[in-house]
């Protein structure tokens, strides 16, 4: 139910579109209905410094907006900046789940043809309007203010806390509405010695730039606890988060300790109309992926050299790669420049990372590290477009014959990574640019088949060989049926939770009964020795 | 006849089982390799890691031959291969790299350290334990990732289960025992009573396999552990004190296994302190 309710109103994946919340909680000032649904963060990590940008697509009246970060330091006034939200547009943009497409050449001709482009989704975002701004004294004995500022449209407190209870009750009685069982959440990281970055929007400011919409916020700091809080965050949720992190580091990739970081599957086959939908393939790819594998895991997206270093930076690109100027802003300052020769030395490294996470999954804050490994990773499907007729040379045959094959496959992918009952889709195995493929190799096409003008015979009324026996009932597959596909399996459709991790579970039972067997096994020949003995 | 002739023929073949078993449970190294054999394919199977046969190949033979190697130029007692076989399983299961060369490193240092750090017939470093350090401090392009066992619970039971049985033939469920307990203990007084953290969040980060591999396949390598039990018991808690220390002050990833790099030498120091027999494989 959580997750049919998810995909309704988040078309999340890739390019993600809606995006809201951060890892802190948001506290509503009113009883504005407020979901923290998903968000996006970049880390920039260099020795113990983390800079963390946090973005989200507020979608309430600003003046209820209100963010509670913990961190370990309290901030200096300098090290709190607003970016401007492009910056993660750019990022989402370029390392974004992408489709390569590729095209046949003609048997029959000579001429080549072929290319490479890629697919950028749109990434939008709206937000709300409005203004407001209050602050109150703290109640000096529990709550102390350790620092105000004022950067950009926000204004900012770093508070510190001796306990939980006058923490909650001072944001209580400072009207900001506190989830309920709050306290629990905040007490560890008060006993933990954090500080508490509590954000409001200062409406004026808004005001006076003339715009509604709030940019993403930067803090900086040095800790060697290289994490991100989620825990906060969870404590008004409905459901399932997503948070998208982009992490730059020095040396390579970043991925979570105390977490499995799990690739997303990479450089599969699919069908050409998957081009249109590429959103909601991807949605129900992670979506699927995710109930494989199990809910407690981040899910790596993408991992290259974005320095100079690298020629390459993407293959295809989705978006233009982050320009040295994006990079610094988002908190990347080891390079080591040489104005002389416009160049640098050094090397960042971008890994973006996605998670859904919740209470029941999540336990723990997401725990970093930062390794060494280089290698580069995207997350890229592959689209293969034939060659345009006529193929009436021999070759053509055999080609048309080799591109049903492959569109068979394709279809068979696309309903294991997704779910997708792909058995209406069968037209797409047959005609190949309005020819039909020759069949009198298939056992299946011996009966209903006849001539075409081509000189090939068509496809049969009949089922193919596709994945789920089920009957052809449209000959020619709309757009829509690809928007609203038929699921084979519960994976997409939302609600059971409770399943994740089916395959994984069945895995451990055989291990166990193995293991028992081993243990029996032992025990038996250690006595028998003993007997003997 | 024919009866005779069948039985004969049973008797034969389960004596052959039972020679067959008898040679299994001879040596603990013997489950030990199996055990990790077990682990590293249920990883590849079941929690997505990546196959790298390459990798395997080069970390087996580099450590066979380096193990080979040595052991011709010293005592001749090939058995020790066994040893090597247990080492190279571990760098599959721990050690991270991309690079050829470090594996090679690893695989080397891991086997020349109980070659060439051996006092009275004992390593001062934990083979693998050395490797994988070294190899991180020095070639700067490996690691090791805490995060790749995820968090299933059965698993981890089965890893405790498994390391139990070797521990049992060994004799070594002191240490073990002495470091988990500490471990755990300091982390739960800290974390839960002090803290305030939710329970699952206490579990979870021993939910860890390799801090379950380290409890019950590395720290208790009878050679390199101190000979007399309230040797080996008192240094296994110093194990878990600096673990402790090193993971919730310091957030050192890996801690235990950095602490147990950093005490393993005072082995030597506990066993003049307090003389016992020396453990010896069989």
């Amino acid at each position: 139910m959580i997750m049919k309710k998810l995909m309704t109103i988040l078309l999340l994946c890739a390019g993600a579109t809606k995006m809201s919340a951060f890892c802190g909680f948001y506290v509503a000032k009113a009883d504005a209905s407020l979901f923290n649904t998903s968000s996006q963060v970049i880390l920039a990590r260099n020795g113990q410094r983390s800079t963390i940008t946090m973005w989200s697509d507020f979608k309430g009246d600003v003046k209820d907006f209100a963010m509670v970060v913990p961190v370990p330091v309290v901030l200096k006034k300098t090290d709190i900046k607003v970016v401007e939200h492009t910056l993660f547009e750019m990022l989402d943009a370029y390392s974004g789940p992408r489709m390569a497409e590729y095209y046949d050449n003609n048997p029959c001709q000579n001429y080549d043809l072929e290319s490479v482009s890629d697919m950028a989704y749109p990434s939008s975002m709206a937000r709300g309007a409005g203004m407001q701004e209050e602050s109150k004294s703290a109640k000096k004995e529990v709550v102390k203010i350790e620092a105000r500022y004022s950067v950009g449209e926000y204004d900012i407190l770093i508070l510190s806390s001796k306990e939980s209870v006058g923490l909650a009750d001072w944001l209580t009685e400072n009207g900001y509405k506190i989830p309920s069982g709050a306290n629990e959440v905040l007490e560890p990281y008060i006993k933990s010695n954090m500080k508490f970055f509590v954000v409001k929007v200062n409406t004026d400011e808004l005001k006076k730039r003339g715009t509604s919409a709030i940019r993403p916020i930067q803090i900086s700091f040095n800790s060697p606890k290289f994490m991100l809080p989620i825990r906060l965050g969870m404590a008004n949720a409905n459901g399932k988060q997503d948070m998208i992190v982009y992490a730059l580091s020095k040396t390579g990739r970043v991925e979570t300790t105390n977490y499995r970081t799990l690739k997303m599957p990479t450089d599969n086959l699919v069908p050409e109309f998957v081009a249109d939908v590429f959103g909601k393939f991807y949605h129900d790819l992670y979506r699927k992926n995710m109930k494989r594998e199990g809910g407690n895991n981040v899910y790596l997206e993408y991992a290259w050299d974005v320095s100079m270093n690298a020629y390459i930076k993407c293959d295809p690109c989705s978006g233009t790669p982050p320009e040295i100027a994006e990079m610094m802003t988002a908190g990347v300052d080891w390079l080591d420049f040489d104005y002389h020769y416009n160049t640098y030395n050094g090397s960042v490294f971008l890994t973006r990372l996605h998670v859904t996470y919740d209470r029941e999954n999540f336990p723990q804050d997401l725990m970093f590290q930062e390794t060494p490994n280089k290698e580069n990773y995207q997350a890229r499907y592959v689209i293969t477009h034939p060659a345009q007729g006529p193929f009436d040379c021999s070759e053509g045959k055999n080609y048309l014959s080799s591109v049903y094959k492959r569109r068979v496959e394709e279809l068979q992918e696309l309903s294991r990574l997704t779910g997708w009952d792909v058995s209406n889709y069968a037209d797409y195995a047959y005609t190949i640019n309005g020819f039909k493929i020759p069949m009198e190799s298939k056992s299946t096409s011996t009966k209903n088949t006849k001539n075409d003008t081509t000189g090939f015979i068509s496809k049969p009324n009949n089922q193919i060989g596709l994945p789920n026996n089920g009957t052809i009932t449209s000959e020619n597959p709309t757009k829509e049926a690809v928007f609203n596909p038929i699921y084979l399996d519960d994976d997409n459709k939302g609600g059971n939770n409770s399943a994740d991790g089916s395959k994984g579970t069945d895995a451990y039972y055989i291990v166990a009964l193995g293991a028992m067997l081993l243990l029996l096994f032992m025990l038996i020949s250690s006595r028998r020795k003993r007997e003997s003995v | 006849m024919i009866t005779t002739q069948i039985k004969s023929e049973l008797q034969h073949s389960s004596s052959l089982i039972n020679k067959a078993t008898d040679k299994f449970t001879s040596d603990p190294r013997h489950y030990q390799i199996t055990f990790l054999l077990i682990f590293l394919l249920f990883g590849i199977t079941n929690l997505g890691w990546e196959v790298e046969q390459f990798k395997f190949i080069v970390t087996f033979i580099t450590c066979l031959s380096t193990q080979a190697v040595f052991t011709y130029f010293t005592n001749k007692d090939f058995n020790s291969l066994k040893s090597a076989l247990i080492s190279s399983l571990s760098l599959c299961l721990m050690f991270k790299t991309n690079e050829m060369g470090t594996i090679f490193l690893a695989g080397f240092l891991s086997i020349a350290s109980k070659f060439m750090f051996r006092i009275n017939g004992k390593h001062i470093f934990n083979p693998t334990n050395f490797g994988i350090i070294i190899t991180i401090l020095l070639s700067g392009k490996a690691w090791i990732s805490p995060g790749q066992w995820g968090s299933n619970g059965l698993l981890l039971l089965f890893i405790g289960l498994l390391g139990l049985t070797v521990l049992l033939r060994v004799k070594r469920l002191d240490t073990a025992f002495a470091f988990f307990i500490t471990f755990v203990g300091l982390s739960f007084i800290r974390n839960v009573v002090y803290q305030g953290w939710p329970i699952d969040f206490f579990f979870h980060q021993f939910t860890s396999g390799t801090l379950l591999l380290f409890t019950f396949f590395m720290i208790t390598d009878p050679v390199s552990t101190p000979s007399h039990k309230i040797a080996r018991i008192v240094w296994s808690v110093l194990i878990g004190v600096v673990a402790f220390y090193m993971q919730h002050i310091l957030f050192v990833n890996g801690a235990p296994i950095w602490a147990l790099f950093i005490l393993s030498p005072l082995t030597i120091l506990f066993d003049k302190l307090f003389s016992a027999n020396q453990f010896k494989w069989k």
